[in-house]
């Protein structure tokens, strides 16, 4: 009996002291997504009551231009995003893991501020640092007799500096996640590599990368999710613009919902981004599996 | 003991229902009754100071009202309003932009009922009224600040070029202006000025130009989108020309930077923005003179009228108190007083401000209300062209970029709007 009774105890502590986390994440995060699933299949406006319309909400989704631009810029700056990240995190871990470099200390410290400031803080900066007529890069370029380039005022250019501001931004971040990820490696798994004439190239790809490609995947996973929700930041330094050309889905989301008055359509998008977010996530799952099955 | 128990819980259910009763709204509250009134504001400037500098008398006179005064930044402040009302706990009183009051009219509290509207009615400008009214005509809010669109100028740049602004804007047209501005950009070029005009980016401000070429958003009885017309056309044809010209810096529309900014460094030479900016300008223009000048003319001269109001709505905890305040607050004294300090124009018949600087700037905007035709207050007062607007600000930025041509941008606009005029 009181074995049983330990058993039993031992078996519902553990839950227990999930309990409080579960509860938050059930009240703020299960219930709302539940609530945006069954708004999507309404009309609601903010001040109607909603009415069940079906699948209608998704079916003008799929025609509405405005939406599928978006789609489309989410996807691409995410995917160019993420890439630029774990390039350039890994790189700066890479640099500033060993303590070779004078000042290693000073130098993460300054990578990693910048993924502390708030990106309205970011944003603003950034449109003073180049804006066309009032920012300082075309200030010098002008100063210097050139004239001015429009990075915030041509489609292309605007997109990628939205995505270089990213990266400074985040780099910093991730790359104190890869440094944690690269103390976790053997020192003597690199040894032996040397002691068996292994270049730097080949030690790196194949002992650095392969062992570090849970922290890889975490990072892709995390930088991927932010991207995705990237709001903050183009809202300051474009405003999505020119045009559409830096527009991506929560914006269009917000616009609908509280510009247009138009909840379930606004939810209908907001469960394609979960599911793009989710479908993503997955695929990302998968191809890290594939590799670890492969080693 | 039963009888005890029986006692005791007749006790409870009586203190209950006291308890209740005492907790229940009332739809009109005692004039004695203690009220702290749940205000939602926002700044341009100085207005939150001068709000509770310009209500201490009446807050002195009625002891028993407090203000529990809440300040928002203006961009978060539509969604906070509308989450507060649909949530069901909505403030007694809020700040109300024009366009923030058109698309939440229905949950605005209507005024008969609390008050004498009649008498009321008659203390405002019918142009800034024409916005206090809901769907069922009734009075539901008061207008405190009048606002309109306006030209301000570099006068020392058009003094350099050698141009008197003050007596050519009193007749000219928008060609004579591009001609007059390209003089101003070469005389002052070395000061490193190089557009004529910035122009807001917001849809309100295009508008002044578009009603200026005939153009409109809605038809004649505001039913249906009609932006798809020979005024609006004209008006995003000639704001191309002048973005292609280079009379207008591409930054602005395509770039989201700060006409203000502009205006303030030199780089432009005129900026067609609002009221507001006077106050702006003052505090922060040193270097250059600077004035208010009438705008010029196409097909007719508009601005386009604005402002704020000051609103309660259904559902609020204290309805009575409120309108009771908000009158107080939009009353001869107060609003003269609340206006003259944050300068901006006033919104009553009866007032005559003497602005302690910058009169001259007021007379003019004043003026350009005064010619602006009475649709204009319409079409922006209409909820269903607030949900659109920023659609349209969208394709207009569309057309500049030369990715769509004008017909697909007025066309898609329509287009858009048909869903919200259903």
């Amino acid at each position: 009996m009181t074995e049983f009774k330990k058993g039993t105890r031992q078996f519902w502590i553990p839950y227990l002291f999930l309990l409080p986390n579960l509860l938050i994440f059930v009240l703020f995060v299960i219930i709302p997504a539940v609530q945006g699933l069954a708004m999507s299949f309404t009309d609601w406006s903010v001040f109607s009551k909603p009415n069940f319309i079906g699948f209608a909400n998704f079916k003008e989704l799929f025609a509405d231009e405005v939406f599928l631009t978006t789609f489309r810029n989410t996807l691409v700056y995410s995917i160019l995003t993420v890439c630029a990240l774990v390039v350039v995190s890994l790189g700066l871990a890479l640099l500033l893991f060993h303590n070779t470099i004078k000042g290693v200390k000073a130098f993460r410290a300054i990578f990693y501020i910048p993924s502390l400031l708030s990106m309205i803080t970011v944003g603003i900066a950034w449109r003073f640092i180049l804006g066309d007529e009032m920012g300082i890069v075309n200030f010098l370029i002008r100063s210097c007799g050139g004239k001015g380039v429009q990075w915030l005022t041509s489609g292309k250019l605007a997109m990628l500096s939205v995505i270089l501001v990213s990266v400074w931004t985040y780099a910093g971040y991730y790359m104190i996640i890869f440094i944690s990820g690269l103390q976790t490696i053997p020192v003597e798994l690199y040894e032996a590599a040397y002691v068996d004439g292994a270049s730097r190239w080949y030690s790196f790809k194949s002992i650095t990368l392969p062992l570090l490609s849970p922290t890889t995947l975490v990072v892709s996973i995390l930088a991927t999710i932010n991207a995705f929700k990237a709001y903050e930041l183009i809202l300051t330094m474009t405003k999505g613009g020119p045009g559409y050309a830096t527009k991506f889905i929560v914006q269009q989301v917000y616009e609908v919902a509280f510009l247009e008055d138009r909840m379930g359509y606004a939810s209908a998008m907001s469960i394609i981004l979960m599911l793009m977010i989710g479908v993503i996530t997955l695929i990302q799952f998968k191809g890290s599996r594939g590799e670890g099955e492969n080693e | 003991m039963k009888k005890n128990l029986l006692v005791l819980l007749l006790v409870c259910c009586v203190a209950g229902q006291l308890m209740a009763a005492g907790s229940s709204e009332t739809p009109v509250a005692k004039t004695n009754e203690p009220v702290t009134l749940s205000v939602l504001w926002f700044n341009d400037g100085n207005e939150s100071d001068v709000f509770t500098a310009t209500m201490k008398d009446y807050l002195a006179s009625h002891p028993n009202v407090k203000v529990d005064l809440q300040i928002v930044a203006f961009a978060d402040y539509q969604q906070k309003l509308k989450m507060m009302i649909s949530g069901g706990n909505p403030p007694d009183l809020a700040r109300m932009a024009t366009a923030d009051l058109t698309s939440l009219i229905d949950t605005v509290l209507p005024l008969e009922g609390y008050t004498d509207v009649t008498s009321l009615e008659k203390q405002f400008v019918p142009s800034m009224l024409a916005y206090a009214y809901n769907k069922d005509n009734k009075l539901a809010a008061l207008p405190v600040e009048a606002t309109a669109n306006g030209m301000l100028v570099n006068k020392t740049a058009f003094k350099n070029a050698g141009i008197d602004v003050d007596a050519v804007s009193k007749t000219w047209t928008w060609e004579e202006w591009a001609e007059i501005m390209k003089k101003v950009i070469a005389a002052n070029s070395s000061n490193g000025m190089k557009y004529g005009l910035a122009v807001d980016f917001t849809p309100h401000r295009f508008s002044t130009i578009m009603y200026q070429f005939g153009g409109h958003f809605l038809n004649a009885d505001q039913t249906a989108m009609q932006f798809n017309n020979p005024g609006t056309i004209a008006s995003l044809q000639w704001f191309k020309k002048m973005h292609d010209d280079n009379l207008i810096p591409k930054s602005v529309w395509l770039g989201s930077e700060n006409p203000a900014e502009l205006f303030q460094a030199g780089i432009v030479a005129c900026h067609i923005g609002g009221s507001w900016n006077v106050n702006t300008y003052k505090k922060n223009i040193a270097n250059f003179e600077w004035g208010t000048v009438q705008m010029p003319k196409a097909s007719i001269r508009s601005s386009v009228p604005g402002g704020k109001l000051i609103a309660s709505f259904k559902g609020c905890a204290h309805p009575q108190a409120a309108v009771d305040f908000m009158i107080a607050f939009a009353d001869k004294e107060h609003s003269s007083q609340y206006d003259k300090e944050t300068m901006n124009i006033s919104a009553r018949v009866d007032t005559n401000i003497q602005y302690a600087s910058n009169a001259s700037d007021f007379n003019i905007f004043a003026d350009e209300l005064k010619v602006t035709p009475a649709f204009t207050a319409n079409e922006w007062k209409n909820p269903n062209l607030a949900k659109v607007t920023a659609y349209a600000k969208e394709q207009i930025v569309q057309y500049l970029m030369g990715n769509i041509d004008v017909d697909t941008c007025v066309a898609n606009v329509d287009k858009k709007g048909a869903g919200f005029f259903k």
